[in-house]
């Protein structure tokens, strides 16, 4: 028994320590993406400036008004999408189902596309916008893929389809609206952070500082649901209710999280799964996930703007990583011998 | 077919917005003293903008910049539309000096506009668009950053070119330009005679219609002279510039023709988009229709210079190539 | 997967429900309706014909005649191209949904769009391609390449291409090439615009050259498809009850896949990127025929051009005197037709 606790709690150190090292890490990556651009500025420069510890006219112009907003907007998506996809892979007990693989994020794309093409919508009203489609697209999901509960992969092939098929309609929109210059468009298509105003990240800041509570409590229930369906029946609709919750939380997530960046590929779909490698599965690892999703979208912006000779959208580095998760995943299915 | 139009209208906004917000241009054309007193201008959204010294560090946006460049003023900073090597207005200037700001439209690196320090950017204004080039809808909000550095002022974008290059050359004198240089004077009077020969030629040949198109894969654009200020020029010169009768609704820079109804008007003479000329030119030829227009089947197309001009030297030389085409038409062609 | 178990008896019992007789006179009543399409397609227009011209274009042409010109050299030829695009989408539709069982499969699925535009905006960067004319056999050859691609990656392993590892063979291989894609068409304008132009996907501005371009493909594609009917009907018994009836599972499957890639391939490449047809077409037929794919695949084959040709023509009567492109009618005519066809049970029972 003691054994049993002694290691429980080693679990929980190690879990503890993961977490530490990787908002450490995220840290260092956001005072990094605001030190470099056209300009060099020091470490100790950017975190007093965008800290506000020091005033510095000329520092404060390029940190605070023109990178801090780009880093936030990268650190708080990532951030989302990171929780969000863990939320929906354990609900749905599945690694492939994230809401950017099944759909749900193109579905949040694009209906923020269509209410600034067709209906010239302001800030506020494009982050209601990505949610509505956020959550059309998972009830469409739910509806086409539910045949007495949610099968794992027929659920994920139909997520694809619908993805698929939403990011096709994206491309009809934006081929025909005058409004944007086409390299605009792009943003809707393969997402990419700085290019929203100051509204949608202020909303999406907002969401992630409620939520993130929320679901952390939400923690163990969400537990409980790993053991599967019948051991969570057993306990009754306090856990439907947090099952439910939850999925709720990770679709306003990710939908306030489009309406800032666009469609960011892959980052909830590795997020978790990374997440889960590093800290083990003694913690719902909620935390670490979103951290790692900053990291990645921190670390994919840092390559889009300043190591690649031209600026590239965000979303371009992040689907090239994802791609060969998603072949490793297939290696992995072969494995198992689950071809469906 | 967006991106035609776009570039027809759209890209007006696009191709104003391109221009490069050259700031700071380190132009110190005369230091006296009566320059130093504070400065204002009358902007084309009819606002005054103040400040307490003549301002010497400019950013312009392209074309507005060619602008002040043939007046001697040099701005310190550009942002372009596009790569500045194709911008009909950049492309024959020496920048050398010039820090370019940006060549993508909506996208400016206010960073190192930043490190320029400008006290004034120079942009046309848009009023369709209620907007100066470079801070259209759909530009990265990052971009618009640029109007935390500097004031803006620009000539409103109305009927003329003519009033727009007066506009300009307003704005010059009170930077501090010497428009009595001759160099500067001698491209006002090539403008002036390039006029009066275009005049002239446009009155020897009586009845001759031209068409200002934009031919794309999908659709053949007809310019509506309304929007497009240097066509309302040649038919206040007396250039009968056919006005196209149903112009689209939402976008009435152009009337949208399928390709099946390209023979709906029969001008003497086509005026073609010279944005991309060669190509836009090729994507016509290719239509099994294009031939069915008298003008296009007797190639007489001459370059449009497409709401890009600003400056009095470059519409002289537009214009000569203009009244050559006009000379050689024929006003009875079958 | 579970939904085997309830729909295997079906299928072997519905072809017999449905007796032979009625599907082919449903299927001749609609080559009568292709027919009448054909008629409206080359009749209607932004620019008003009358029949007699018509009649002339075609008896005693004349090159001088605007009106002549617009029925011989532009609405022929979108036409046949419609004809011969929609019949490819459709029936490559039928086959990818059921050889994947996904009912969502279509050529976006695949990698084929992805694939044919990688292909176009890097011939446009480094040999400097132009017009349609030229990169419908990059477009083809982009399409070829994702689909054997993602084959290859799915097929490793025992049991070979499964949907599952389809699907995600598909969205792997799209992620790289629609990355490489945005990032060449960031920094290339000339590759941008045409990629722009040919992203619509549109029936007007192809001539007869892409009809002789991608033609023989999609005959000869229509030919092979027309007779893996009885393998797609074993393959929807599932894989072990297909095996056990001894299909070779692998070359089947390898069959379909380069059919599907040469119909889709030459049609994307001839028009664009169609979404719709392909997805929704297949079900409609299976709505009326019941699940056996000897009746599916030749009615897709006369449904699709039919549901192509009409959403065309309405694009170009809707907005006159301009056009609507066609993939954009299908898109607002699809939508309530694909919802509904969701909300009908059988989609979820592929």
């Amino acid at each position: 028994m003691t054994a049993v606790v002694a290691g429980r709690r080693t679990r929980r150190r190690r879990a503890g320590t993961v977490t530490v090292a990787l908002a450490v890490v995220a840290f260092a990556l956001f005072v990094l993406t605001m030190m470099v651009g056209s300009f060099y500025v020091s470490a100790w420069d950017v975190i007093t400036s965008a800290f506000h510890l020091r005033d510095e006219p000329s520092v404060d112009f390029i940190v605070r008004d023109l990178r801090l907003p780009t880093a936030t907007a990268a650190l708080a998506v990532g951030f989302a999408l990171g929780v969000s996809g863990m939320l929906f892979q354990k609900l749905l007990g599945n690694p492939l189902a994230s809401p950017d693989f099944v759909g749900i994020s193109s579905g949040a794309s694009l209906f923020a596309v269509s209410s600034i093409i067709l209906l010239g919508a302001g800030s506020a009203m494009v982050s209601a916008s990505a949610l509505a489609g956020a959550l059309v697209s998972a009830v469409l999901i739910y509806l086409l893929a539910w045949r007495d509960g949610i099968s794992g992969y027929r659920f994920i092939l139909i997520g694809i389809g619908l993805s698929e098929f939403m990011l096709s309609i994206i491309g009809y929109l934006v081929a025909h609206a005058e409004l944007y210059e086409a390299r605009q468009a792009m943003t809707w298509l393969v997402g990419t952070v700085g290019q929203a105003g100051s509204t949608e990240l202020r909303t999406l800041l907002v969401a992630l500082v409620v939520l993130v509570p929320v679901a952390l409590l939400l923690q163990r229930p969400l537990r409980v649901l790993e053991l599967g369906d019948d051991t969570a029946n057993a306990l009754g609709a306090r856990v439907e209710l947090s099952r439910l919750a939850l999925i709720a939380v990770s679709i306003v997530l990710i939908g306030f999280a489009t309406a800032v960046a666009g469609p960011v590929m892959f980052v909830a779909l590795i997020a978790g799964p990374i997440a889960q490698r590093m800290v083990g599965h003694s913690g719902g690892g909620i935390i670490a996930a979103g951290l790692v999703g900053s990291i990645i979208v921190l670390g994919a912006d840092l390559v889009a703007q300043h190591v690649v000779p031209v600026a590239l959208p965000t979303g371009v580095i992040t689907g090239i990583i994802g791609a060969p998760y998603l072949i490793w995943l297939l290696a992995t299915v072969n494995r198992e011998g689950r071809g469906g | 077919m967006s991106y035609v139009r776009r570039v027809a209208g759209g890209a007006i906004a696009a191709l104003l917005a391109t221009t490069l917000l050259a700031a700071c241009g380190t132009s110190e054309p005369n230091d006296d003293a009566a320059k130093s007193g504070p400065w204002s201008f009358v902007s084309g959204n009819g606002k005054t903008v103040t400040l307490d010294a003549t301002p010497k560090r400019i950013i312009a946006s392209g074309a507005e910049a060619a602008a002040l460049i043939s007046f001697g003023i040099k701005p310190v900073g550009i942002y372009a539309t596009g790569p500045v090597k194709d911008d009909p207005n950049l492309k024959d200037l020496d920048l050398s000096g010039i820090t370019i700001l940006g060549q993508t439209w909506g996208q400016i690196d206010v960073e190192k506009a930043a490190s320029l320090k400008p006290d004034l950017i120079v942009a046309d204004w848009w009023p369709a668009e209620k907007a100066y080039s470079g801070f259209e809808s759909g530009v990265k909000a990052s971009s618009k950053k640029l109007l935390d550095l500097a004031p803006v002022v620009g000539i409103a974008q109305g009927d003329s070119i003519e009033k727009l290059a007066q506009g300009y050359e307003k704005l010059a004198v009170s930077l501090g330009a010497d428009v009595k240089d001759p160099k500067i004077a001698a491209d006002k009077k090539s403008f002036e005679s390039a006029k009066a020969a275009f005049e002239k030629a446009v009155k020897a040949k009586p009845g001759l219609t031209v068409l200002a198109v934009s031919p794309s894969d999908d659709l053949l654009y007809v310019a509506n002279p309304k929007y497009a200020p240097e066509l309302l020029d040649f038919q206040r010169w007396g250039l009968d510039v056919i006005n196209p009768d149903k112009p689209d609704k939402g976008f009435p820079y152009w009337e949208n023709l399928s390709w099946e109804n390209a023979d709906k008007y029969q001008p003497d003479l086509l005026l073609i988009d010279d944005r991309a000329y060669a190509s836009t030119l090729k994507q016509g030829e290719k239509q099994p229709t294009w031939n069915n227009i008298k003008a296009a089947k007797a190639k007489a197309y001459v370059p449009w210079p497409a709401y890009w001009m600003h400056t009095y030297g470059e519409y002289a030389d537009q214009l000569t190539q203009l009244t050559a085409a006009i000379q050689k038409a024929d006003p009875d062609l079958t | 997967m579970t939904l085997l178990e309830t729909s295997a008896p079906r299928l072997e019992t519905a072809p017999r429900h449905r007796p032979g007789a009625g599907l082919v006179a449903g299927l001749v009543v609609l080559i009568g309706v292709l027919l009448v399409v054909c008629f409206f397609s080359i009749t209607l227009g932004s620019r008003g014909v009358g029949v007699p011209t018509i009649w002339k274009a075609f008896t005693d042409f004349d090159p001088a005649s605007a009106s002549e010109t617009v029925i011989r050299e532009m609405r022929v030829p979108r036409t046949l191209i419609g004809i011969l695009a929609g019949a490819a989408l459709g029936v490559s539709g039928a086959i990818l949904q059921g050889v994947t069982r996904n009912p969502l499969a279509d050529p976006g699925i695949m990698g084929i769009n992805a694939g044919a535009a990688a292909f176009i905006v890097f011939g446009i960067m480094v040999v400097g391609v132009q017009g349609i004319g030229g990169y419908v056999w990059l477009a083809f050859l982009g399409a070829g390449v994702a689909t054997v691609t993602v084959y290859g990656i799915a097929s490793f392993g025992r049991e070979g291409a499964t949907p599952v590892k389809l699907a995600l063979a598909g969205a792997a291989v799209t992620a790289i090439l629609s990355s490489l894609t945005s990032a060449i068409v960031m920094t290339n304008a000339d590759a941008l615009n045409e990629l722009r132009f040919w992203q619509v996907g549109s029936l007007a501005g192809r001539y007869m050259p892409v009809f002789w371009q991608t033609a023989p493909f999609i005959v000869l594609g229509l030919f092979v498809a027309m007779l893996t009917g009885r393998a797609l009907n074993g393959l929807a018994l599932g894989e072990d009850l297909a095996l056990a009836l001894g299909q070779r599972l692998r070359r089947t499957r390898l069959v379909m896949f380069v059919t599907v890639a040469v119909l889709c391939g030459a049609a994307t490449a001839a028009c664009g990127p169609i979404v719709f047809v392909g997805l929704v077409v297949p079900h409609l037929a299976r709505f009326i025929c019941g699940p056996d794919y000897r009746w599916i695949l030749p009615y897709s084959l006369v449904l699709t051009p039919i549901v192509l040709l009409g959403a065309d023509i309405i694009g170009r009567l809707v907005v006159s005197p301009g056009e609507l492109q066609v993939g954009v009618v299908l898109g607002v005519l699809g939508a309530p037709a694909f919802i509904a066809l969701v909300r009908y049970r059988s989609l979820a029972e592929l």
